[in-house]
């Protein structure tokens, strides 16, 4: 089943990426600008969702990933930081179509921002691995003729 | 006029809305108004009592960031108005710095932490300003005058936690000094301010546990002399293991031609003991006469994070050991701000070094002229001319499991403009090196993001923040050339990188220069090497392969 993305005409693709990263910016607590290399990996991560907006492959999974990683560094709570993702929905449909397929598109929104859950969460959790693995790194000598 | 100049309906509405750094319903406040915010991930955890004890350092108590109530000492403003005052006279530079910056904002956009956090305070000109702004209001006379409309505040308790936070942003990279048309080198700023921090017990434990472990013992970790020397040696064991060869490094020997110092962490550290064992591979191909000191067993200074006067009591050690064990100049390795505090406050900190020669290579014959006052070569120097003059067995295609690219370290390619010498090693030692982004690398080179001591497990996320605009160059290459080793000639990049390369770009390791050069090394009398020395097995290079070189 595919949702309305496709029905939507280039420009308007566009114009939605174009607010969707000028919401992603105003999430960040200080000033984020666009030209940033933040601003352009967000910009990067936001085409390849949009791109593969209809599909369910890797470069849609990628795009997603990489808008978590960013986010998830950032003091922000993940309920502000993966409120992106409905908004995406809500930007596609003010574009949409009158005869938009409401129920698939909000179905492919869900699917989307549960992923970003997902990867936002294992980005979390990526950071403490990393606090673990560099105090052990370290004590590599020590550790070493310890354990082994 | 130009084309290109703003037009008057432009700088009118610039004027009348006064553009703001600043988001929101702070869009209309001043940045000092924004209130200073310490929560987890952003701060660094203080010196231990203890340890400020050991090492004599003002206000030893147990305290965090978190608290209301910092426990500053009674009297603590005279202190830092002092302090300053002393420092304004000792340092012209200080002073310079000081008056003279006039708020372009050329710099604003240059800092790494700036562009990762999108904070205005981590602007190299508003970083200068936390400070400056106290000093106008106390010292200036015309500017004290004008209190109100130059930007001038009262030195608070408020203040002290903004310096704490953001001079702890700051890893004193200068890469905002390449872009100030006046030459202000912000991260002499910063070091003043954490000197003045410092006498009120504003300080930081993952770079004062450092400074009185080397005071103690001589290195970071404080190793004593002997496990030191058994971690070396375990080092030798694994290069007979993996080439058949028996190095012979030798400790404290007096009348050795060479001292070689090395930052610790290519003692202890993964990965940097891999780089440790390409120097001594390198140093056995070439039979060099030399000596490893487990007095100067540190080639870090982290002194330079603190104070002027714990850096020159820690940077003394090097000289002493050399004048003891009679060698007639130091080679240093892979370090980063070892080198800032050898090339530029080494010779007139603690020389001359008269009891030393000038630097010449005994396998090539080469005068290292510009090391003549210090008396201390840098080793991608030293490697970089035996290459050069054919004295090395290379075989670069041992290197063909990496695909590299190169991260100009900031104190070693911005502080004494080394930028060619390592790019010239790794060319010959691997087949596969790709530059990344012109305005990424050489003097321009952006930060790993946790350099100057705060590369604290607890600042994990701050890091990550700080170090995204190297990572994303990395990224360029990694999805142009499939790069998948980052090179660097830094101990504190081979100890920060790592992480920030598995958080934004896995399945890049990074690798010190020498230990490429130690795969690349074809050792007489060598078994078949089948393994690089972290005993990965070497890749076999493939008919038609693309280089990218």
């Amino acid at each position: 089943m595919k949702s309305n993305w496709q029905q939507i005409p280039g420009e308007r693709k566009s114009a939605i990426l174009e607010q969707w990263l000028q919401s992603a910016l105003a999430l960040f607590p200080e000033k984020m600008a666009s030209g940033t290399p933040t601003g352009e990996a967000l910009l990067e991560g936001m085409s390849m969702v949009l791109d593969n907006f209809d599909g369910n492959g890797e470069s849609c999974g990628e795009g997603i990933n990489s808008i978590a990683r960013i986010f998830a560094v950032q003091p922000l709570r993940p309920s502000v930081a993966l409120s992106l993702f409905p908004l995406l929905g809500e930007l596609i449909m003010e574009k949409a179509p009158a005869s938009a397929d409401t129920r698939a598109l909000k179905a492919r929104i869900d699917a989307i921002t549960f992923e970003a859950f997902d990867r936002f969460l294992e980005n979390r959790e990526k950071i403490y691995q990393l606090k673990v693995e560099e105090t052990r790194s370290q004590l590599h000598m020590l550790l070493r003729s310890t354990v082994s | 006029m130009s084309k290109y100049a703003p037009r008057k309906a432009q700088l009118a509405r610039e004027f009348l809305e006064k553009p703001t750094p600043l988001k929101g319903a702070r869009a209309d406040r001043e940045w000092w108004e924004m209130p200073v915010d310490f929560h987890d991930g952003n701060w660094c955890f203080p010196g231990k009592p203890e340890t400020l004890k050991e090492i004599g350092f003002p206000n030893p108590r147990k305290w965090a960031a978190t608290d209301e109530d910092w426990q500053l000492p009674d009297g603590w403003q005279k202190i830092i108005h002092d302090g300053l005052k002393e420092r304004l006279k000792k340092f012209r530079s200080l002073k310079l710095y000081l008056d003279a910056c006039v708020r372009c904002g050329a710099c604003a956009d240059k800092c790494h932490f700036f562009l990762g956090t999108g904070d205005p305070k981590n602007m190299p000109v508003i970083r200068a300003e936390l400070l400056r702004s106290v000093y106008r209001n106390d010292f200036p006379m015309v500017e004290k005058i004008l209190k109100g409309f130059s930007g001038s505040r009262k030195l608070t308790a408020e203040v002290i936690k903004e310096w704490h936070s953001y001079f702890y942003q700051c890893t004193e990279c200068r890469r905002c000094s390449v872009f100030c048309p006046l030459g202000i080198d912000t991260a002499e700023i910063t070091m003043v301010a954490r000197e003045l921090l410092n006498l009120i017990g504003v300080n930081n434990n993952w770079i004062l546990a450092p400074v009185a472990n080397c005071n103690r013992t001589g290195n970071h970790l404080g190793i004593e002399p002997h496990t030191f020397v058994q971690n070396i040696m375990s080092l030798v064991d694994d290069i007979e293991e993996l080439t058949g060869i028996t190095v012979n490094p030798t400790f404290n020997r007096k009348g050795a031609e060479i001292l070689f110092i090395t930052p610790s962490g290519d003692v202890f550290g993964d990965p940097g003991v891999y780089t440790m064992m390409g120097y001594l591979l390198l140093f056995h191909h070439i039979g060099l006469d030399y000596t490893i000191s487990t007095y100067a067993s540190e080639g870090g200074n982290f002194g330079l994070f603190t104070t002027n006067e714990m850096m020159k009591k820690l940077n003394a050690k090097m000289y002493h050991e050399a004048e003891r064990l009679k060698v007639k100049w130091i080679l240093g390795g892979e370090c980063g701000h070892m080198w800032r505090v050898v090339h530029q406050y080494m010779a007139t900190m603690n020389g001359p070094a008269d009891f030393l020669e000038e630097p010449v290579s005994p396998i090539t014959g080469t005068k290292f002229t510009n090391a003549a006052s210090t008396k201390m070569v840098h080793i991608a120097e030293f490697t970089a001319d035996l290459i050069k003059h054919g004295k090395l067995k290379l075989d670069p295609s041992r290197n063909n499991h990496l695909r590299t690219t190169f991260h100009d370290s900031c104190n070693v390619s911005r502080g004494m403009g080394m930028l060619e010498e390592p790019r010239f090693v790794l060319n010959s030692v691997c087949s596969s090196f790709n530059e990344m982004p012109e305005n990424t690398i050489r003097e321009k080179t952006f930060c790993c993001g946790s350099g100057s001591g705060i590369n604290a497990e607890e600042f994990m996320e701050m890091r990550m923040r700080g170090g995204f605009p190297r990572a994303n160059a990395v990224r360029t290459v990694k999805k142009q050339h499939q790069v998948n080793a980052l090179v660097t000639i830094c101990a504190i990049d081979r100890a920060t990188l790592p992480p920030l390369m598995r958080y934004w770009n896995p399945g890049v390791a990074v690798y010190g220069l020498h230990e490429l050069v130690g795969n690349a090394l074809v050792m007489e009398g060598e078994t078949p090497r089948t393994e690089d020395l972290r005993e990965n097995p070497m890749a076999v290079a493939e008919e038609g392969e693309d280089d990218d070189a």
